[in-house]
């Protein structure tokens, strides 16, 4: 009988399923990593066995991939693990299977069907986080707080996190993810870190404070102005810019489209 | 001239992007530096994109002219002097605190600055170099500057602004010398080509004493570029290419850019261009800078004397390998990585992948489909262990015409953006070309 081993979403949650399973000697075919909380449909003749947070177990696990497959291995199971994807423990398992079997030339072999999930993975994520780096905006608030709100499909915010760190290291920030519900606080000077935030009365402060920075206004007008209306190419922009990250943009706050 | 001194911020800020929008190069790549402790900003090699207008172009750079007073009569610039429209300039002050507060919110990559010819070449360039000064010492910015060298402009004033930029650009605007003197009698092509050589020494000297002094200051670490005008005047794409070729090789330009000619002033000297600005043909030359710059192409190779334009259907990779299918078909698991660029359907990082998965074993159709291969236009290219995906006959004519069935929509995109016509089921786009096309069965 198959067992299905729920794990907590985090790295180490994910990590220390893969060592249960791992560990409990069934045999590959017969043990399946999913995520606890997530709403997929149950499935029948298999035993479901959570697994609880075990930062020892998750610890092995990592050490024995940096060792044993590469550095570069390790990088893409962490990344994995930050993506969107539903059954992302499971295929962080199947790749890992091929990891230890094969070593360190694992992340090249995209025609293995489990190494290139991961890789299609990594690129998912590494994209999102690219365009996140140009298209989050901050909004200055009282005591020279800049605040910026998103909303990504992955993860990303612990990989955001290290690209405004270096660039605006003079600064306190916030980036707070809107669908996590969580965020990235640097205080100027200082290192990053991660909270979880809930709460409504922020949005308030920060609408307000958006409508009061009046170099959003000058940025709108810049942006209309740089356009050639001679060129306009409607769906080329959207190409590059989804409509989906326009809707944490102040420059398109009177709408998702330039009319 | 009309000089209007009280503007206000927004204002100036709005007639002098607006005078800068067609500068095409905004690219914020080349140079990867950290951020430094308590300071704002850093630059990153692969270039960050921060907003798109509502014309598709990438806004990574407040891009803006210090000035639009010039006292050249450029006939295609919005801001000739015989032009009458409202002249501004900023204040050193203006420009820095945009860019700073631009920069704090994540709107920029940091600051373009070009600017009309004010006075004269150094009064200009000195006023950027200030700017530059305040910019870099004052408020400490650590991000990209691209700034413009003014041609005609005193060396040392551009060498110590190359100090503080991270790429500058002078632009050639025409490719052959006939045309500047043509349309831009206030320049000649010695005066644009001076600059760019001593540029260039500059480069590569700075680069010997960064070998030397890790602490050295850098001289434009992110290159030069250049652009040049695309249908002003009567050149054809051969003898662009051909410019192009000359500025990578001789002067170690990072980028040339195409700026496809927006009639924005009526002269008798200007071309009309009734389907608007020729968009199609910025596209094809950038796709053959593509190749010259990155897949190992030659200029001579893409086009020649006898067929000095693009192909209209067909992109010019595609266009070679139809006139090369001697070398085709390649062997995917064995072929190098020069032949294995030269395959259309294929790219820099495609190949990269490819020469990394094939070490771990043989590649078979669907794997190079992951891999990001583009098959619809590879299949007619390439061998996987011996096969080809379907039995496919080596001829130009069959190829051809199913390569530009494939094309076909992409040109209708591009080359007709916002006008609206029916389609016809014969041809009637007008196109000059069709005698090149070699029996293209429409």
């Amino acid at each position: 009988m198959k067992t299905v081993y729920l794990c907590e979403n985090s790295i180490e949650g994910i990590l220390s399923g893969v060592y249960a399973a791992w560990t409990s000697r069934k045999g590959h075919a017969n043990v399946k990593l999913g995520l606890i909380g997530d709403e997929d449909t149950m499935e029948l003749f298999c035993q479901y066995e959570e697994v609880p947070v075990n930062a020892g177990h998750a610890d092995k696990v990592v050490q024995a991939i940096r060792e044993k497959i590469s550095e570069e291995a390790y990088i893409v199971v962490y990344k994995a693990a930050l993506s969107k994807e539903r059954d992302r423990g499971d295929k962080i398992y199947r790749f890992l299977i091929y990891g230890f079997h094969l070593g360190a030339k694992v992340v090249h072999m995209l025609q293995v069907p489990e190494v290139f999930e991961i890789f299609q993975i990594c690129r998912n994520i590494d994209n999102e986080t690219h365009l996140l780096t140009g298209f989050v905006r901050f909004v200055e608030m009282e005591g020279d707080l800049l605040v910026s709100r998103i909303g990504p499909k992955n993860d990303v915010l612990v990989l955001l996190a290290p690209h405004f760190m270096d660039r605006l290291s003079g600064e306190n920030w916030v980036i707070y993810d809107e669908n996590r519900k969580k965020a990235v606080l640097h205080p100027a000077l200082r290192p990053w870190f991660l909270v979880d935030l809930i709460s409504s009365e922020w949005e308030e402060r920060m609408k307000k404070a958006s409508d009061e920075d009046e170099y959003e206004a000058l940025f709108q007008c810049f942006r209309k102005s740089i356009s050639i209306k001679e060129r306009t190419n409607p769906v080329c922009q959207r190409n590059h810019m989804p409509l989906r990250y326009r809707a944490y943009m102040p420059e398109f706050s009177h709408g998702l489209k330039d009319s | 001239m009309l000089i209007q001194e009280e503007l206000n911020v927004q204002e100036k800020l709005e007639i002098l992007s607006d005078a800068a929008k067609y500068d095409v190069a905004c690219t914020s790549s080349g140079v990867d530096r950290k951020g430094k402790a308590g300071t704002l900003g850093n630059a990153a090699a692969c270039g960050i994109c921060h907003s798109f207008s509502a014309d598709g172009r990438c806004i990574s750079l407040l891009k803006i002219l210090f000035t639009n007073q010039c006292i050249y009569d450029c006939k295609y610039c919005i801001n000739r002097c015989s032009n009458d429209v409202v002249r501004t300039a900023f204040t050193p002050e203006e420009v820095c605190q945009l860019t700073i507060q631009f920069y704090r919110r994540n709107y920029i990559e940091g600051l373009f600055l070009s600017s009309g010819v004010l006075h004269s070449a150094d009064y200009t360039m000195d006023l950027i170099y200030q700017t530059l000064k305040k910019l870099r010492e004052e408020y400490h910015f650590h991000g990209y500057i691209h700034v413009k060298a003014i041609p005609g402009a005193d060396p040392v004033l551009i060498e110590k602004t190359g100090f503080l930029a991270d790429r500058m650009s002078i632009n050639l605007e025409l490719p052959t010398a006939d045309g500047l003197k043509k349309l831009a009698p206030g320049k000649s092509r010695s005066k644009i080509l001076t600059p760019m050589k001593q540029i260039q020494k500059g480069i590569t000297a700075n680069r010997y004493e960064l070998m030397e002094y890790k602490k050295a200051p850098s001289f434009v670490p992110a290159g030069q570029s250049t652009q040049m005008i695309v249908g002003a005047t009567g050149e054809n794409d051969f003898q662009m290419m051909m410019v192009a070729e000359a500025l990578y090789q001789n002067y170690d330009l990072k980028r040339v850019f195409y700026s496809a000619f927006v009639p924005v002033n009526q002269d008798s000297s200007l071309p009309a261009l009734p389907g608007g600005p020729p968009l199609l043909r910025e596209h094809r030359l950038y796709q053959a800078d593509w190749l010259m710059r990155f897949y190992g192409f030659q200029a001579g190779e893409l086009l020649s004397e006898d067929r000095p334009n693009f192909n209209v259907f067909l992109d010019p990779k595609c266009d070679w390998a139809l006139r090369h299918l001697e070398i085709f078909p390649v062997e995917v698991n064995r072929a190098d990585y020069y032949t294995l660029l030269r395959v259309p359907g294929m790219g820099v990082k495609s190949v990269k992948r490819i020469i990394a998965a094939r070490r771990n074993g043989p590649l078979d159709f669907d794997s190079l489909k992951k891999i990001g291969v583009v098959l619809k236009r590879a299949l007619y290219f390439i061998t996987c262990s011996g096969r080809m995906m379907y039995p496919i006959k080596i001829e130009e004519d069959f190829i051809t015409s199913h390569l530009v069935g494939e094309e076909q929509k992409k040109v209708w995109d591009i080359g007709s953006s916002g006008t609206f016509r029916q389609l016809s089921l014969f041809d009637d786009m007008n196109v000059p070309a069709l005698t090149d096309l070699r029996g293209v069965r429409l």
